[in-house]
C-alpha cells in the first residue's frame, strides 16, 4: 500500500512538473535609452508584474487542457527605426508568440510598415508576427498592417470631452491659445488635428498658437505672443521638458491663464520631477489613474518590479491579460509557433471589447482602442483625479 | 534566419555610409556631412518609387546622382576650410539638410489618400520591397550587390594612381601640390564619389525601413558615418567593413545579453578602441 | 518695432549661455588644437552632479549647487583628458576626436541611467527677477549669466597672461616641442587646461540648467552644436570672440524665429555660420596664434 501511494504521488508530482515545464513567451520591446528610458523601464516592469500574477494563478490554459507559464523578456530598441525592425525580426526568430511595444511612434511606423499588410496575401513578403502596442500613440498607425494592434488612448475622444466639460462647467471661458512642439509627430498632430479642432467644435475661439521644438530652451518670444493673446485657456501639446520650459517662462512673464490643459503623455512623474510648482493645476485627460480596485492592485504589483504605473505602463499590463484571454479563447497549442501567432492575431482582430483597468475598453475596426478616461490635475506632488466624465 | 538576414542588411547599408566617409577621409577631410547626402538619396529614391512608380534600381541610380550632385556643390566651398573647422562646417551642413527635410512637403493624391513627404511627419509607406514580394534574404543580396560594387570600386581606386593621389593629398597637401597634383580636382572628386555612395545607401535605407523622417538623419548618424572609417582604419576598405561589423553586430546586437549595460559599454568601448589602436583596426601603413 | 528690439534683447541675453559654453570649446581648441566633442556633455554632467548637493542637504541654496557643479565639472574635465588625450598620441587627431565622441555617448548614457531620462528641476538665482521699462522686459537671471561669462573671461585672461601656468599654456599652444625643450611638462599643462575648462564647463552647465529651469539629457546635442558654431564664428582660441559670437548667435536666432518661425530658425543659424566661413573664416577675433 505504501509503495503504491509513493508511486502514485511520484507519478503525480512528475506529471505536475511536466506541466510546469510548459512555457509560452511574450516579448516586450521599447526604449530603454535616452530621454524616454523611463517608458521602457515601466513597461517592462508592468509586463513582468502581470506575468507573475498570471503564473501565480496557474498560467495560460492551452488547447490540450494543460497550463503553461508565461515567460516575458524585454528588448531595448533605443528609439531608432533600424534597431526596432532588427528587434522585431529577432523576436520573430525566437519562440515568442506576440510582442508588446514599441515605445516610440517613430519606431512603430517603420516597424508596422515591414509587417505583412493584409493577412493571407501570398504576394506580400512582409513579416507575419502580431504586435500589440502599449505606448506609441501617434494617430492612425494600426491601419498600416493587419498584424498591428494598439491599446492606446484615443485623443480625439478625450480632448473632445475635456473641452465639452470646460465649456459646460466654466461658461465664462471663451478663448483658447495653443502651445505646440512642432518637431515631434505626436505632439504636433495632437495640437493641430485634435486639440484645436475639438476646442472649436465646443464653441471656443482659438486665438492663436505658439510653436517650439522638443529640445528648445528659450521660450521668450512664444510666451510674449501668448501674453498678447490673453486667452482664458492655454493648451500645451508638448512633452515634459519643453512644457516645463514654457511654463517657467510663463511664470516669469506673468502669464496666468484661467485654465491650463496638457498633453496626455505629460500626465506622468516626469512633469512633476521637472516643474511641479509651475505645473500646478494643469488638467490632462488620461486613460489611467489608480482609482479602481484593479488599478490600485496593478500599480502596487508593478511597483514591486520597480516600475511606475501610468497610462503607458498600465496599457502594457492590460495587454498581458488581454493576450492571456485571447490565447485561451483561440486555443493555442503551445507547440506550433507560427500557427499560434496567427491564432493570436485573429483573436485580437475579433475582439469587440476588452477589460481595462478603468472599465470596459471598446476595440475599433482599425485595430485601435477606445479607452475609458478621466481628467487628472497636478496638485502638490502628485496627479489627483479632477473629474470622471464617464 | 530572417533576423540574421536583417542584420546583414543593416551592416550593408552602414558599410555604404562608412565607405562614403572613408573616401573623403583619405584626402584628409573629416566630413560630418555624409548623413546629409544619405538623406538626399533616401528622399529621392523614396519619392521616385512611391510618387513616380519607378523601379528601385533606376531610383537608386537617381539617388546616386542626387547625392553626388549635392556633394559636389559642398566640395567646392569645403576647399577653403581646413582641419577641424571642416568638421564643424560639415556638421552644420548635415543639420541644414535635416532641417530642410523637416520643412519639406510634397504630397500627391493616390486615390483617397495622400502620399509623399510631409515635413515633420515624415515620408511613410515606402513599401517597394514587401509590395513586390521580396523576401528578407533577397533584399539582403540586393543590398550587398551594391556594397560589393562600392568596395570593389574603392579597392580599385586604391590600387590605381587615383588612390595614391588621394592619399598623397591626405598626408601632406603642400607636398602634393608641389608635385603638380590638382588639389581641387582631387578633393572635390572624392567628395562627389562619397556623395554618390551615400546617396545609394540612403535610397536603400528608405526602402528597408519603409518610413523616413528628418530625425532619422541626425547628428548621431553623421557621427556613426565618420566613426566607421576612423575606428576601422584607413589601410583599405575592409577596415571600414570590420568597424561596421564591430559596431552593429558586436556592440549593438551581440551585447544585448548585457541588458542595460550594453548602452554604457557602447561609448566606453569606443573610447577603449581609440586608446588601444589610435590608427584604427586596420591602420594605414606608415613608412616611418 | 518694439517687437524687434524685444526679440533681439531676449535672444542676446539667452546667447550669454551659448557664450559660456563656447568659451570652453574655444579654449581647448586654442591650446591643444583639438576638438573636445564631449565638452557640452561633461558640462551638463557637472550640472547633474551639482544636484547631488540637494540630496545631502535638501534646502541648500542654489550657490552650493552651482559650486557642486563647478567641482564636478573639473573632475569630469580631467577624466575626459585622461581617457581621450593623455594616452593617445597627439599625432592621431582622428583618434582623439572619436574618443571624445565615445565619452560624449558614455556621459549621456550615465546621465540617462541615473535619472531614468526624466527631466530634473534645477535651482535658479534671480529667475523671478524681470527688469521692466514699460512693456520692455529683460530677464534678470540671464544678466547674471552674462556677468559670470565676463568674469570668467577676465579670470581666464588674468590666468593666461599673468601667471606662470598661463605662460606655460601659451607656450605649449604655440610651440609644443620648443616648450618641452624649455622644461615645460606637456602632460601637466594639458591636464590643467582640461581641469580649468572643466571647472568652467561645470559653471556653464549649472547656469544653463538654471536658465532653462530643467535639466534633461536632451540638452547635450543642441549645446554641442551651438558651442561649436560659436567657437568658429568667434575665432578658434579667442575667448572674447566666443562671448561676442554667443551673443550674436543668440540674438540672430531669436530674431529669425520671430520672422520666419521655429521650424526654419536653425537653418538660418547654419547659414550664418556658412557666411562667416566664406567671408571671415578666422572668426570675429582671429586669435593671436603662433607661427604655425
Amino acid at each position: 500500500m505504501k509503495k503504491l501511494a509513493l508511486a502514485v504521488s511520484l507519478a503525480l508530482s512528475f506529471g505536475v512538473a511536466q506541466a510546469q515545464d510548459k512555457t509560452i513567451k511574450i516579448s516586450g520591446f521599447g526604449a530603454k535609452t535616452g530621454p524616454v528610458r523611463s517608458f521602457g523601464v515601466n513597461s517592462e516592469a508592468a509586463m513582468l508584474a502581470a506575468a507573475d500574477v498570471i503564473n501565480k494563478a496557474g498560467g495560460v490554459k492551452l488547447a490540450d487542457g494543460s497550463k503553461a507559464k508565461v515567460v516575458v523578456d524585454f528588448y531595448d530598441d533605443r528609439c531608432t527605426a533600424e534597431e526596432g525592425i532588427s528587434v522585431i525580426r529577432r523576436i520573430a526568430g525566437t519562440d515568442a508568440l506576440v510582442a508588446v511595444g514599441p515605445t516610440c511612434s517613430n519606431v512603430a511606423e517603420p516597424l508596422f510598415g515591414i509587417l505583412q499588410k493584409k493577412v493571407g496575401d501570398a504576394s506580400d513578403s512582409g513579416l507575419q508576427f502580431p504586435v500589440f502596442t502599449d505606448v506609441a500613440i501617434k494617430v492612425g498607425l494600426a491601419r498600416i498592417s493587419e498584424w498591428a494592434f494598439r491599446n492606446v488612448p484615443n485623443e480625439m475622444t478625450m480632448y473632445s470631452s475635456v473641452f465639452y466639460w470646460l465649456h459646460k462647467t466654466r461658461p465664462e471661458l471663451k478663448t483658447v491659445y495653443g502651445g505646440v512642439e512642432e518637431d515631434f509627430a505626436h505632439s504636433r498632430a495632437t495640437w493641430h488635428v485634435v486639440m484645436k479642432d475639438r476646442a472649436q467644435a465646443n464653441d471656443f475661439k482659438v486665438v492663436g498658437e505658439s510653436k517650439w521644438l522638443l529640445a528648445d530652451t528659450n521660450f521668450a518670444t512664444q510666451v510674449r505672443e501668448m501674453k498678447k493673446a490673453n486667452a482664458d485657456i492655454v493648451a500645451i501639446s508638448a512633452h515634459p521638458f519643453s512644457m516645463c520650459g514654457a511654463l517657467k517662462e510663463m511664470a516669469r512673464q506673468g502669464v496666468k491663464p484661467k485654465v491650463l490643459v496638457g498633453l496626455t503623455s505629460s500626465s506622468s512623474l516626469e512633469t512633476l520631477q521637472g516643474c511641479a510648482k509651475q505645473a500646478q493645476g494643469i488638467i490632462i485627460p488620461t486613460s489611467f489613474a489608480p482609482v479602481t480596485k484593479e488599478g490600485k492592485f496593478a500599480a502596487q504589483t508593478t511597483a514591486k518590479f520597480k516600475g511606475a504605473a501610468d497610462l503607458h505602463s498600465m496599457a502594457a499590463w492590460e495587454n498581458m491579460f488581454i493576450l492571456k484571454d485571447v490565447m485561451e479563447s483561440e486555443k493555442i497549442t503551445g507547440k506550433d509557433v507560427q500557427g499560434d501567432r496567427r491564432k493570436i492575431r485573429d483573436g485580437l482582430a475579433k475582439l469587440k471589447q476588452t477589460k481595462g483597468l478603468m472599465g470596459v475598453t471598446k476595440r475599433t475596426d482599425d485595430r485601435e482602442a477606445d479607452k475609458p478616461y478621466l481628467f487628472v490635475q497636478a496638485k502638490g506632488n502628485e496627479w489627483v483625479v479632477l473629474h470622471d466624465p464617464l | 534566419m530572417d533576423f540574421y538576414f536583417g542584420l546583414v542588411q543593416i551592416i550593408g547599408v552602414h558599410t555604404l555610409l562608412g565607405l562614403s566617409a572613408y573616401i573623403v577621409l583619405l584626402t584628409g577631410q573629416v566630413s560630418l556631412a555624409q548623413a546629409g547626402f544619405f538623406a538626399v538619396g533616401a528622399y529621392a529614391a523614396g519619392m521616385l518609387t512611391v510618387l513616380a512608380g519607378w523601379h528601385l534600381v533606376p531610383a537608386l541610380g537617381a539617388s546616386a546622382v542626387c547625392g553626388a550632385g549635392v556633394a559636389c556643390a559642398v566640395g567646392f566651398p569645403a576647399l577653403r576650410i581646413k582641419g577641424l573647422m571642416l568638421v564643424i562646417a560639415t556638421l552644420a551642413f548635415g543639420e541644414g539638410v535635416r532641417l530642410f527635410f523637416f520643412n519639406f512637403d510634397y504630397q500627391v493624391a493616390r486615390g483617397d489618400i495622400k502620399v509623399g513627404p510631409l515635413g515633420g511627419e515624415g515620408f511613410r509607406q515606402i513599401r517597394f520591397f514587401p509590395e513586390h514580394g521580396w523576401t528578407t534574404g533577397e533584399v539582403m543580396l540586393f543590398i550587398w550587390v551594391f556594397v560589393v560594387a562600392a568596395m570593389a570600386l574603392l579597392w580599385w581606386f586604391d590600387r590605381s594612381r587615383y588612390g595614391s593621389v588621394l592619399r598623397a593629398v591626405g598626408e601632406d597637401e603642400l607636398a602634393a601640390q608641389s608635385v603638380g597634383i590638382n588639389l581641387t580636382a582631387v578633393k572635390v572628386s572624392a567628395m562627389t564619389v562619397g556623395g554618390a555612395i551615400a546617396g545609394v545607401g540612403g535610397g536603400i535605407y528608405a526602402h528597408y525601413t519603409t518610413h523616413i523622417e528628418h530625425t532619422s538623419f541626425n547628428i548621431l548618424l553623421a557621427t556613426f558615418a565618420i566613426a566607421y572609417p576612423i575606428v576601422g582604419g584607413l589601410r583599405n576598405v575592409f577596415g571600414t567593413l570590420l568597424a561596421v561589423i564591430f559596431v552593429q553586430a558586436f556592440l549593438i546586437e551581440g551585447l544585448r545579453f548585457l541588458g542595460d549595460w550594453r548602452n554604457l559599454l557602447f561609448g566606453a568601448l569606443i573610447v577603449l578602441a581609440m586608446n588601444l589602436r589610435p590608427s584604427g583596426f586596420l591602420g594605414a601603413r606608415r613608412r616611418a | 518695432m518694439l517687437d524687434f528690439f524685444q526679440s533681439v534683447s531676449d535672444g542676446v541675453l539667452f546667447g550669454a549661455t551659448y557664450a559660456l559654453i563656447g568659451i570652453g570649446f574655444t579654449l581647448v581648441f586654442g591650446v591643444m588644437h583639438k576638438l573636445n566633442m564631449a565638452y557640452a556633455a561633461a558640462s551638463v554632467g557637472g550640472a547633474y552632479a551639482g544636484l547631488l548637493v540637494l540630496k545631502v542637504m535638501s534646502a541648500a541654496p542654489p550657490v552650493l549647487v552651482f559650486l557642486g557643479a563647478f567641482a564636478a565639472g573639473g573632475v569630469l574635465g580631467w577624466l575626459v583628458y585622461l581617457t581621450c588625450f593623455h594616452f593617445i598620441p597627439l599625432s592621431s587627431p582622428l583618434a582623439t576626436l572619436m574618443s571624445t565622441v565615445g565619452m560624449l555617448l558614455l556621459i549621456d548614457e550615465i546621465i540617462v541611467h541615473v535619472t531614468e531620462g526624466m527631466p530634473q528641476n534645477y535651482p535658479a538665482m534671480f529667475d523671478d527677477v524681470m527688469l521692466r521699462a514699460g512693456d520692455f522686459t529683460m530677464r534678470g537671471d540671464l544678466l547674471l549669466v552674462f556677468g559670470v561669462a565676463v568674469l570668467c573671461m577676465v579670470a581666464l585672461m588674468l590666468l593666461l597672461y599673468r601667471t606662470r601656468l598661463g605662460l606655460a599654456t601659451r607656450a605649449v599652444s604655440q610651440q609644443p616641442v620648443a616648450a618641452r625643450l624649455c622644461g615645460i611638462r606637456l602632460e601637466q599643462v594639458n591636464a590643467t587646461t582640461f581641469i580649468i575648462t572643466g571647472l568652467l564647463g561645470g559653471i556653464a552647465g549649472a547656469l544653463i540648467g538654471a536658465s532653462v529651469g530643467t535639466l534633461s539629457p536632451l540638452l547635450t546635442t543642441p549645446l554641442t552644436v551651438k558651442g561649436l558654431i560659436v567657437t568658429v564664428i568667434g575665432g578658434l582660441g579667442s575667448v572674447p570672440g566666443a562671448i561676442v559670437a554667443g551673443l550674436l548667435v543668440g540674438g540672430f536666432e531669436n530674431v529669425l524665429q520671430l520672422y520666419r518661425g521655429v521650424t526654419e530658425r536653425d537653418l538660418y543659424v547654419m547659414l550664418l555660420l556658412f557666411v562667416f566661413l566664406t567671408f571671415r573664416p578666422d572668426g570675429i577675433f582671429a586669435p593671436k596664434g603662433g607661427r604655425d
